[in-house]
């Protein structure tokens, strides 16, 4: 079928010179009460990204309190001294800006993207929400509300469904990762304008709160204007260090629960186990397997199961690194038949990365990528303050993503087979599936992959089916999304978008992604 | 005082009519590949739906010297990103990388516009048909509510109309493409002169010149490229169509369609605008009444979606709350909707909407890919690539009065869909709801629309 007429060049070019690169520097400093501001100034960016990190999140709160961070954040914008939330939004909007502000897991943070010329009033709304808000009660009513509705559309939802019943399956009992950062039905149906309060003033303490700023910020003294804004944020509500995050695994061996899903056309696959923090001394080396076994498309999973196999439109595999140990999960939905061999070839490829070091190419491939990727990340503020974030909240020294590109350089093989044997554990995974156990129930016997469990009840004493993720899966925008969070869109539900040639993984996993 | 960021470019054709829009930009170590084909969905033919998109899948199946998903290896670990999507009016494929690596990418997407059928195999072919069924399944199929956008394209365009299906196409003309479609495809809708390459970041001009006609100079033209028919609609449905679909769902959601203005119509920029006021954000009229005041809905969204042939599409939806009418969210939406026709909006609701508009172009401009993007889409689509600088002043520039106009032309009973998902009925009382509602049976098998995704390990 050769086009003879057709002349193209065979030969591949090779690369030009790389103009150097660093990670845009950063001016520190610190107010009388203890605030830290970073500002990095980013010449020729004119839409400025600003954001106060406040540490403290959703893995802080107790049990019984479990959600009331996540919706405390989302009240802030419900109401200050000043302003009621009409008011609020509309002088946002008279800025051309949109005050956000969320928690996750391990913060909270209150933040704007805003032209360079009208920074100070935004930032002046930014310290109104953050400092002086009112949780008006019928607000909070609201919001608590329309959280518990989202809940049940989680249910419906099955790869909602799949990701809250893995996280509820992998961690035991004592563990917040256990729920979902937005609490449960249970938790959330309690929550008053008094404990989201209380979720709040846990983390309102200057000295362990952090103002970032990026952008053009030529001629704006943002020290005076931090100083103006936050100089007279007082002592703390009583507010501690927060403590140390319990991560407790609950698998202790291979098995299969089934969330039954009559008539589903595919089956979403979630297989793992408890994973690691983001402070671990083998970041990189874990970043670069993460890259191989389910992070490029290129991986062995993505390579097996979608061109190889055509089981799935994605397979993909990695790690969630929190302050605490978060999750690790293989993940794909398959087309129902296929189940069962879909589940296999994930299984072999968890062992393969560990039983044999990988290949040069596979490292230089991974190591290149993650290297050469770091640049095109950081092209706007945004994604320069949410890195700068991620430092503050988990505690990373200054000069981590200086660092990063010649750690990940120095990644061998065998540090790659050291981090997949350390921390990818194959004969203790939990195999959750959310699918027509009808189709393929017999398939997973015969597959023999451990006990198999069933469940066929919707009821909502089922464990791990009446919860929901941190992302709202609402048509309208304007959920999730701090920067301690992934960084995952919430899906309008078929949402309309121009169809694309690629896969749905790489959302929460984070280890392919740089620090930050 | 508005800021208007300008784009400063170049617009060239090479001898084989491919054209050439190169645009600089120092600013990060970073260049943006992106080549539009004006090829879509609406180029498909009866028994043939969803091929356009299945062929853009093979194009990363490989060519004469790149193997088999060796354009997505090449790319990422130069350090680059990429992908490729399909849409009603176009097709486009992507790279963005560390500006040193331009060449790689040019290298690829002209060895793939040139030879791509070197590499073409039925395995090839099979592999990407699972892939993408897969795709339908995840994105449409097996979702609550997925199955919206296909009726409300369905309704509102007629069956001879190339919008009529949707760009994901049926599970029945997937299976039906052969290994002789694809090669059909290719040489009719796949030669550089239907394409548009642009280039943006940190290049030297000079360079990207001399290996687009290195790479693709020697790639022939078509010069017997078919032009599609006359696509042109009524302006509004003439009628209003409503269809009640009981779904896997746990709350009602009440979705709206109407015809709209064409992409590139001036009236579209002012239902843009109208769009921004409705719905939003926090501060619009739909989110302030139906979620914050009247709390009868979870959520609310309107959408236009511009398509340059006849008509565009203007979409949204209401959640409805446990316990409240879906009848009475229904009302409050079209009377919301209605009312903008009538009553001229505030001054500050202009300024407020123009603000964001601001921000968001701002936002929209600044990163390359999205620049590329761009002026790849106006080149295509308008044979005017400049509109990527003059498209902020004219959302500035609209008036209170043409809001008004153009609401009340669009947002009319006789040219509305309306869709309303209910949940499932027990089974005791389907028997019941079958009798009145045809579209039952077929609301969770079957499920298309314009699919979404995100870009690999990004």
């Amino acid at each position: 079928m050769t086009d003879t007429e057709v002349r193209v060049v065979p030969t591949r070019p090779t690369p030009g010179t790389p103009r150097p690169y660093d990670f845009p520097e950063v001016q520190r400093s610190r107010l009388a009460n203890g605030l830290s501001l970073i500002v990095a100034n980013l010449p020729g960016r004119p839409l400025v990204s600003a954001s106060l990190v406040l540490r403290n999140g959703a893995g802080d709160e107790p049990d019984g309190d479990a959600g009331a961070t996540v919706l405390a954040a989302r009240a802030l914008t419900e109401g200050t001294e000043r302003y009621d939330a009409i008011a609020l939004v509309e002088a946002a909007e008279r800025l051309g800006a949109a005050i956000h502000s969320d928690a996750g897991w391990d913060a909270m943070s209150v933040g704007v993207e805003v032209p360079a010329s009208r920074l100070e009033p935004a930032l002046e709304l930014l310290a109104e929400v953050a400092l002086h808000p009112t949780f008006p009660e019928s607000e909070v009513d609201r919001l608590r509300d329309e959280r518990l509705n989202d809940l049940l559309q989680a249910e419906a939802d099955p790869r909602r469904r799949a990701d809250e019943a893995y996280a509820a399956t992998i961690y035991s009992g004592g563990s917040p990762y256990r729920r979902p950062s937005g609490g449960t039905k249970e938790t959330v149906e309690r929550l008053d304008p008094a404990l989201l309060r209380t979720a709040y003033q846990r983390g309102l303490d200057p000295a362990r709160a952090t103002v970032i700023v990026g952008g053009d910020l030529s001629g704006i003294d943002l020290p005076a204007i931090t100083e103006r804004l936050f100089g007279s944020w007082g002592a703390p509500f009583g507010a501690g260090p927060t403590g140390l995050i319990v991560a407790e695994g609950a698998v202790r061996d291979r098995f299969v629960r089934v969330l039954h899903r009559p008539g589903s056309v595919q089956t979403e696959i979630r297989i793992g186990h408890i994973g690691l923090p983001r402070r671990i001394p083998d970041f990189h080396a874990l970043s670069v397997m993460g890259a191989i076994l389910g992070g490029l498309f290129n991986s062995r999973l993505n390579t097996k199961l979608r061109e190889e196999k055509g089981y799935t439109y994605g397979a993909g595999a990695g790690f969630d690194l929190r302050r605490g140990a978060g999750p690790f999960a293989a993940r794909a939905a398959v087309n129902t038949e296929v189940t069962a061999p879909a589940i296999l070839d994930i299984l072999a490829e968890l062992d393969r990365i560990r039983d044999a070091p990988v290949t040069d190419a596979e490292l230089k491939a991974a190591r290149d990528f993650l290297v050469g990727v770091f640049p095109l990340r950081f092209e706007t503020p945004g994604p320069v303050v949410g890195a700068l974030a991620g430092l503050v909240i988990h505690d990373l020294p200054d000069d981590e993503l200086a660092r990063y590109r010649p750690a990940i350089e120095a990644v061998t093989a065998d540090a790659v087979q050291a981090a997949a044997r350390d921390h990818i554990h194959p004969d203790a995974t939990a195999i959750v599936l959310v699918g027509d156990a009808d189709a393929f129930a017999a398939d997973l016997e015969a597959a023999n992959l451990g006990r198999l469990v069933i469940e066929r009840d919707t009821g909502p004493q089922d464990e791990g089916r009446d919860e929901g993720v941190q992302e709202a899966l609402g048509p309208v925008d304007e959920g999730s999304g701090g920067p301690t969070e992934d960084s995952r869109e919430p899906e309008p539900a078929g949402s309309p978008e121009p169809a694309r040639s690629q896969e749905p993984v790489a959302d929460d996993d984070r280890t392919g992604d740089a620090p930050g | 005082m508005p800021i208007q960021p300008t784009v400063s470019f170049t617009d060239e054709r090479l001898a084989n009519g491919l054209r050439l829009i190169i645009s600089v930009d120092r600013l990060a170590p970073v260049v943006a590949v992106n080549l539009w084909y004006n090829v879509g969905s609406k180029h498909e033919v009866k028994g043939k739906t969803g091929f356009a998109h299945l062929f853009e899948h093979v194009m990363f199946q490989g060519s004469r010297n790149v193997g088999k998903a060796e354009h997505m290896a090449l790319v990422q670990a130069a350090g680059g990103t990429l992908n490729g999507s399909t849409w009603l009016d176009r097709t486009n494929y992507y790279e963005t990388l560390p500006s040193h690596q331009a060449e790689l990418a040019l290298w690829l997407e002209a060895d793939r516009m040139g030879t791509l059928l070197d590499a073409l195999s039925q395995e090839n072919l099979d592999n990407q048909r699972e892939v993408v069924k897969n795709e339908k399944r995840w994105s449409y199929d097996n979702r609550p509510y997925g199955s919206w956008y296909e009726k409300l394209q369905g309704h509102l365009y007629p069956p001879e109309h190339p919008y009529h299906h949707t760009t994901i196409g049926s599970m029945e003309d997937l299976d039906a493409a052969s290994v002789e479609d694809v090669s059909a495809f290719f040489r009719t809708w796949y030669p550089p002169n239907n394409a548009v390459l642009t280039v943006v970041g940190d290049v030297d001009p000079d360079a990207i010149r001399r290996w687009a006609n290195q790479y693709f100079g020697g790639i022939p033209a078509n010069p017997s490229i078919p032009k599609l028919g006359d696509l042109s609609l009524p302006p509004t449905l003439g009628e209003e169509r409503r269809e009640t679909v009981h779904d896997k769902v746990p709350l009602p959601r009440v979705y709206v369609g109407f015809r709209a203005p064409a992409f590139g119509d001036p009236r579209l920029d002012a239902l843009d605008i109208a769009a921004q006021i409705l719905a939003g954000g926090k501060g619009s009229r739909l989110h302030r009444r139906l979620v914050r005041d009247e709390r009868t809905a979870q959520d609310v969204a309107l959408v236009p979606l511009g398509f340059v042939g006849g008509a565009s599409i203007v979409a949204g939806w209401a959640t409805v709350r446990p316990g409240v009418s879906v009848e009475g969210v229904e009302a409050a939406l079209h009377e919301e909707l209605e009312r903008l026709g009538r009553e001229p909006i505030t001054d500050d609701e202009l300024a407020r909407a123009r603000a964001l508009i601001e921000t968001e172009e701002l936002g929209g401009l600044s990163r390359v890919e999205e620049r590329a993007d761009r002026l790849s889409m106006y080149a295509t689509l308008f044979d005017d690539p400049d509109l990527i600088n003059r498209m902020l002043p004219r959302y500035l520039s609209v008036s209170v009065e043409q809001i008004r106009s153009v609401a009340a032309e669009v947002f009319r009973p006789d040219n509305r869909v309306v869709l309303t998902y209910l949940p499932e009925l027990p089974p005791a009382d389907t028997a019941a709801a079958t009798e009145d509602d045809t579209s039952r049976v077929e609301a969770s098998a079957e499920s298309p629309e314009p699919a979404e995704d995100e870009e690999v390990a990004a």
